[in-house]
This record gives C-alpha cells, structure tokens and sequence, in this order.
C-alpha cells in the first residue's frame, strides 16, 4: 500500500467531520438568526407609542455643537437638546425656548432672560452659567465645532451668567443678528467634556437617547422631565438607508413611519409630501478668468440658461425658478427680482459682440457638478451644457465626487483648469442673507470667485444694520449682484419631498432637510 | 502541517505590509481631508487648527512612523467620520460581512454542486441547456438592479419578506439571494465543465462496470476529483464577498464592513479606512491558506504548497 504525506493523513482522516463541522458552524451562526454588529431584533411599539424614522445616512455623532451638520442635527436639534431660541421657518421669526426675553443691552451687548423651570434629561438644572458654558465650548474652544465655522467664523463671545436667569454675551463687533446665530448653540450641562466631543448629549429637549446600536438602530425616549409639552410619541426610533427608494418602500410597505430625503422618483406615490426647502441651484461662474471675466459673457450665459424649461421637464411644479440665492421667506429676499429672461438670441449677440472685441469666447469652459448631489443633477448639468453650447461657447462637463467638488467649490479654487462655471447648491438654514452673501459675494468669501471693493462695502455695511433696513439692504444687494457683478446663473428653488405613513400628522416646512422636530408629528387621530 | 502553516504565515507577512504601506500612501494622496469635515465658510485659521489637530501637518514620514507604530499596538487611530475607535468600528462591522459571506458562499457551492452535476450526467441535454441558461442569467445579472428588483416584487408588491434591515430572519432572505445569484451562476458552469471532463475518465465507467450507484459514481468519484477548479474560482468568489458586499449592504442598511470602506473612502476617513483594509487583508490571507488546505484535503496528490515532504505519486484508490 502506498503511504501518503502525514499531512494528507490527517486531512483525510478528518474529511468525513469536515462538511459536519462546517455544516454546524452554519447552524450556530444560523440560530442565533441576529446579523453581528445589529444589537438584535427590534420591534414595533405599540401604535401611537412609536415613531420610526428612516434618515438617508447614520448620524455620524450626536455632538451638539455639530449640529449645523445636517446628518447630525436632523436628530438632535430641538429633540435632544435645545437654543436659548429658536427660528420659526415658516414666519421667519425668532421665537424664545430656553430664554423667554432678549435685548440688545449695548452696542456689542445682549442680555438674555432665562428660563427657570427646566431640568436637563439627567437630573440637573438648567441655569445661566449651563448656557454660558454650552456656548463657550461650542464657540470658544479648541473643539473645531462646526457650528462655530459655520456661524460665528474666528470671533470669540465674551459670555457671562449674571445669575441663575440671566445671561449676558458680547461679540467683539456689534452684531445684530447674534440672536440668529445663537439659535444655533445647543445647550448641554457643565458635566458635558469640554475637551472632547461627545456622542451621545445630555439636553434638555423632549427626548433623551435610549439607546444607539451603532450601525443599525438609534432610539430616543421621551424625556419625562421635559419643562415644555410633551410630544405625542412616547419613543422615536430611527434607522438609515442610502438608497432612496428603499427608503420610500419602508413607508409604502409599513416598516417606518417618515421617511426623509427623497427625490419624486423614489415611488412614495401618495405618501410623499413636498415641500419648499431653502436649497437654491446655481451656476457660479469664475468671472477672473477669460472669458468669464467679461460681463457680456456671463450676462449671455443667463439668458441662455431656460429656467422653465428644465423645472418643466425634470422636477415638479411646486420648484421655483429663481432670481437670487435664497428663497422667499429669508430675510433680504427680494420679491420684485425676476429670473434671467431666457432668450438666446440675445445671449448669442452678447458672444459675438464679445468675441468681436477680442475676448476667447472659444476657449474651453468647465462645467462642474457634483454626483448626486440633488434629484436629476446629471441631467441638468448635461442640459446646461448643452444651452451654453449652442450660444457659442466651447463647455466640457465635468461630474465629479463630493471631495474633488470641494475643491472646485472653496477657496483656493483651481486655477490651472481655465475657466470654471459650477453647479452649486446653497442652503440657508439660518434665515438671514448674510450667512448667504459674506461667502458667495464678498472679494475673499469662502465661496467667492470674484468681487468688487464697491460691493464689498456694501455688503460690509448691509451686516452692521438691523429689521427693515437690514431687509432693504440686503435686497438691494441682490439686485446688485445680478445688474452690476453677475457672479452668479441662479436657476431654482428646490424642493423637498418626505413619506409619511397614513398613520402619522406632520406638515413639514422649509427646515424639515435639516431639523426634524419630532414634537410636531403626531398620529392621526 | 504546523511547518506549512508557519511558512504560509511568514509568506503572507509580505504583502500585508505592502497592503499596509499601500493603502497609507494611497488614502494620503487623496489629499487633506479638511474641507469634507469643516463647513464651507471655514476660515484659514479653522482649516490650520483642523490639520494641526488631526497631525495632517506633520511630514509624511512621521504621519508614517506613527501610522505603522500604532498598527503593531492594533491602534489605528480615531475616526474623523464619528470620534470612536477606528478599529474598534472595523471590527463590529467585519462579523456581520462575515456571516452573509459565509452564508452566501455555502448555499452557492451546494447548490452549484448540486445544478452543475445534474446538468453534466447529460451534456447538452435538456438539463444541461436549462441550467447554463439559468446560470448564464445569474452570473451576468447586475446585483444593485436585482436587489431593487426583489425589494419591489417580494416586499412591496407581495409582502412577504422585509424591504431591509436586519430585525429579523427574514430579513436574511433577500441579500443573501440577490449576492448568491453570481457566485452560483459562475460556479455551476465551473462544476458543471469539471464534470463533464471527470465522468468522462476511464475510472467512470470501470465504476460503473462494477456496479456503482449513479450516485456513487458521481459524488465518491468524479465529483472529488472535479472539485479543484471549482474550489479554485470558489475561493476567488468568495474574497470578492469578504472584500465587502458593498451594494448589498447600502442598499439593504446591513451594517458590514464593505459600505464602511466605501463611507471611509468617500469621506477620506483615513484611520478607519485602514483598520477596515487591514482586517479585510487578513482574512483574505487566511482563507487563501484554508484553501490551500483544502486542496490537500481533496486530493492526496497534493501538497500544500510550500510543503517540504518529497511528492509521491499516488494511484487512484476505486474501493
């Protein structure tokens, strides 16, 4: 008899365990019948106990100070932790939460009045030197909160509780909208780290988290100390899907109740509900660099541009064609600008008359955007190329992912590609013009490919007013923009659109992409 | 069999520094991350203070050294994405990539098996065309259409199973199905070929001479002898699903480690990217050396590769 390699023993005298053992495994992997790293099975509560709603992505962090990021504040603002005010979308009004009163007590002073009937979720009260600490860490610190980015830029705030009720801040210019920018701060008690940010936030909100099965499943229970109402919902539990229309079929088929995020051909049917949300499209144009830096060019390039035609053919009728970078209902909004006519003839002439004065109205454009950065961007970036083609200029388009469009997007741009135009999308979710133009318009904005000194001071000047002057301001500056600089192809107001189970009331307004206020949904009664 | 594996395990030390080296450099041309974490109107101060604090500044070879250092500690660092342990995220993902990998290869390779022998007994035969049909359409069906498609018909339209998720069992059912359709379509044309050439050896038919069962002919005889192919593309599949299931799991929210990579790419979340490269790396190394077993286990001419016993030749035993 022929002898094999010991190891071929040893294999072969096993080979008949083997398909048992793997086949065991499979059964203990099996039974258990829960996916690792799923925290196990969830249920459904009782109906009208529980409110299951489906987000696009997983928070990343509950950190409050992050909350300007929309995949972190969707859940925490005003659900676990709350401002001292808040913004009303609809009316655009400041309204109070944790502070009943405030006033401008100086030229770069406000004082606060707080409330003093409100607990945070853990026991301890809620005082001014809570609030002075929250708002220091969110915006003095070295924590690198977004929020501090986003809305108070480099500027420290001097914060000081006065006593249990009150608080007084002073920026370090006078700033009227500080209020505003205040409704941004979440506050959380002094037991939060003010070294390091945190995940899961105490607040004060009408909710507090239960429990967060990282990957799979975060549920938040109702805070039964909250100061304010309580919500109808005892518990809300969110789960994530990147696929729209899953998320729209979790709602159609009844495993969650709201489902965000979605674009009209997700199949939501009769269940979707749109909305205006703040997000305007444009075409920002790099108007330093031939021949973008003649105005005929960039005048040609809006009426070339049919507004109404790709609304028509690509989104539904509630989108609006726009004028200006924000939408109505933000503060500098002005209702008598109308969008670019579109005519091409016109727009066609504008080129010749350049090109005949020697501008390289041939030279090779880029058109920028962004993958999947909203419904159809695809196909209304392959339309304005073509549109801007067809008046004699030689466009390349150009759809890139979200870090390379970053690039493009902020300063210090790209200046070894010629002349760039890019599709954009601004959201203002603050509700104050300011938070639009400081970025797109100014000379050195974040956003801003060009300016002008003349118009630098006035959008200077517009920042240091307040109420109707402001407004007017602000308007004027947009009407400005699009006679004068012409930075900008603004094309729509977009909308938004959510499921809702018929089980569920909910009307959602222009803050709904960004905050869901979990204490406006109820169930139908 | 201690030997091999020792050597095996020297051998694969290689490419996973490589792997190691490679996906630092990789990830770091992609260039700082910082506009993907800071708001657009970010200052230049803001975006200073973020490179300083996430050590973006440093030299390159320093960035390195601390890199590789942490690896040996098993440190990778913290996620940019969301402050937790970067391979403390990896390895709560990993598992749940692992069971659907696994599940999915053994039902493929059974049922491959299973399809691919039946449809060998008859070459071009009925059967034979009914299953390279089958098999063609499910190895050529593109998965993220599938995975919709079944939601729609088997959740939406009949409700009988889960949209997504991970709650139940059920909720098994459908990713599991749309990842199996390729791997088992690829495999039965492999077993089925393997097959076909097996049954037509001379030792068949002295089997059956001698009065073997179908069944014994097929599975004791030609079905050992044609499982080192299929083994060979079934390893190759079955990395492919370690490698991450990637639109499955976005798709159906399984919480694996294949959308972890991809997140982490997309978000250029360097530390979790790389704990998630490496344990993937590893368990590819792994199962190369458990097929390399597997070799050996079916068929007793075979060494492990790296074995240093002379080979012997050894003649087919037919009890």
């Amino acid at each position: 008899m022929l002898s094999s390699s010991p190891i071929s023993r040893t294999l072969r005298t096993s080979k008949r365990l083997a398909p048992l053992v793997i086949g065991a495994g499979l059964v203990m992997v099996l039974a258990s019948c829960t996916v690792a790293n799923s925290g196990g099975s969830g249920g459904g509560g009782e109906a009208g106990s529980l409110l299951r709603v489906v987000l696009p992505q997983e928070p990343p962090t509950l950190e409050p100070c992050e909350g300007s990021l929309t995949s972190t504040g969707i859940v925490t603002r005003s659900n676990i932790t709350e401002p001292l005010v808040e913004r009303n979308p609809t009316s655009g009004e400041l309204e109070p939460l944790l502070a009943t009163e405030w006033e401008a007590t100086g030229d770069t002073e406000w004082t606060f009045t707080l409330r003093d009937d409100v607990t945070f979720s853990d026991g301890s009260p809620f005082t001014a030197a809570s609030a002075a600490f929250a708002i220091d860490r969110a915006v003095n610190s070295d924590l690198g909160c977004n929020i501090e980015g986003y809305v108070f830029g480099d500027d420290d705030l001097v914060v000081e509780a006065v006593d249990d009720t009150t608080l007084t801040v002073t920026t370090v210019r006078p700033d009227p909208i500080l209020p505003l920018r205040l409704s941004f701060v979440e506050i959380v008690p002094e037991s939060t780290s003010a070294t390091e940010k945190v995940r899961e936030p105490i607040g004060t909100g009408p909710y507090s988290i239960a429990s967060w099965d990282t990957g799979t499943k975060l549920t938040l229970d109702r805070n039964e100390t909250y100061w304010g109402d309580a919500p109808a919902y005892a518990s809300t539990e969110y789960q994530w899907r990147a696929e729209g229309t899953v998320r729209a079929a979790m709602v159609t088929s009844g495993e969650a109740d709201v489902a965000v995020g979605l674009s009209p051909d997700d199949g939501a049917g009769d269940l979707g509900v749109s909305y205006a949300n703040n997000e305007t499209v444009a075409l920002r144009m790099s108007g330093d660099l031939p021949p973008l830096d003649d105005i005929r060019v960039r005048q040609a390039i809006n009426y070339a541009i049919d507004n109404t035609g790709i609304i028509d053919s690509l989104y539904t009728d509630a989108t609006k064609s726009a004028a200006q970078l924000i939408p109505s209902g933000v503060v500098g909004f002005n209702d008598e600008l109308e969008p670019w006519a579109y005519d091409v003839e016109e727009a066609k002439a504008l080129v010749a008359e350049a090109k005949a004065d020697g501008v390289p109205v041939d030279a090779e454009i880029t058109l920028v955007a962004r993958n999947a950065m909203f419904p159809k961007i695809t196909e209304m970036a392959q339309v304005l190329q073509e549109e801007l083609t067809q008046i004699g200029l030689n466009v390349k388009l150009s759809m890139v992912d979200t870090s390379q469009s970053l690039v493009y997007q902020l300063r210090p741009f790209v200046r070894n590609e010629g002349p760039i135009v890019q599709l954009i999308q601004h959201g203002n979710q603050a509700g104050d013009a300011q938070f639009s133009v400081d970025q797109y318009m100014t000379s050195t904005g974040a956003q801003s490919t060009f300016g002008t000194a003349e118009f630098d001071a006035m959008l200077e000047a517009a920042g240091q007013l307040s109420g109707d002057e402001r407004a007017a301001a602000y308007e004027e500056i947009f009407a400005y923009q699009n006679e004068n600089v012409v930075q900008f192809a603004t094309i729509a107001h977009m909308v938004g659109e959510i499921a809702l189970a018929p089980t569920v009331t909910y009307t959602p307004d222009a803050a709904t992409g960004d905050e869901i206020r979990l204490a406006d949904f109820s169930p139908v009664s | 069999m201690w030997t091999y594996l020792r050597r095996r395990i020297v051998s694969s030390a290689i490419p996973l520094v490589v792997v190691i080296l490679g996906v630092f450099a990789l990830a770091r041309l992609t260039g700082n991350p910082a506009n993907l974490y800071l708001p657009l109107n970010a200052t230049d101060q803001m975006r200073e203070d973020f490179a300083a604090r996430n050590g973006f500044n440093d030299p390159l070879l320093v960035q390195m050294g601390n890199y590789v250092g942490g690896v040996f500690r098993l440190d990778f660092g913290t996620s940019l994405r969301t402050g937790e342990d970067a391979a403390a995220m990896a390895l709560r993902a990993f598992p749940a990539t692992l069971q659907l990998a696994g599940v999915t290869m053994f039902l493929a390779i059974i049922l491959a098996v299973l399809v691919g022998s039946w449809a060998a007994l008859k070459p071009n035969g009925i059967a034979d065309r009914v299953s390279s049909f089958i098999s063609m359409a499910a190895a050529s069906i593109p998965d993220f259409w599938l995975a919709i498609v079944g939601i729609f018909v088997f959740a939406i339209t009949l409700g009988w199973l889960p949209t997504s998720g991970v709650a139940s069992g059920a909720s098994w059912v459908l990713p599991i199905a749309t990842l199996l359709l390729r791997p088992f379509g690829v495999l039965v044309q492999i077993v089925r070929g393997a097959m076909v050439s097996s049954l037509s050896e001379p030792y068949i038919k002295l089997a059956k001479s001698k009065g073997a069962s179908s069944s014994r002919v097929v599975f004791r005889h030609a079905l050992r002898n044609a499982a080192a192919p299929a083994l060979t593309v079934a390893g190759d599949l079955a990395v492919g699903l370690v490698n991450g299931a990637v639109v499955v799991e976005t798709i159906f929210g399984w919480p694996g480690i294949g959308k972890l990579m991809i997140d982490s790419i997309l978000q250029r979340d360097f530390a979790v990217l790389q704990a998630a490269v490496l344990i993937t790396a590893i368990s590819i190394f792994t199962l190369n050396i458990l097929i390399d077993l597997g070799y050996a286990l079916l068929d007793p001419r075979v060494r492990p590769a790296g074995s240093i016993r002379k080979r012997r030749v050894h003649a087919q035993a037919i009890a």
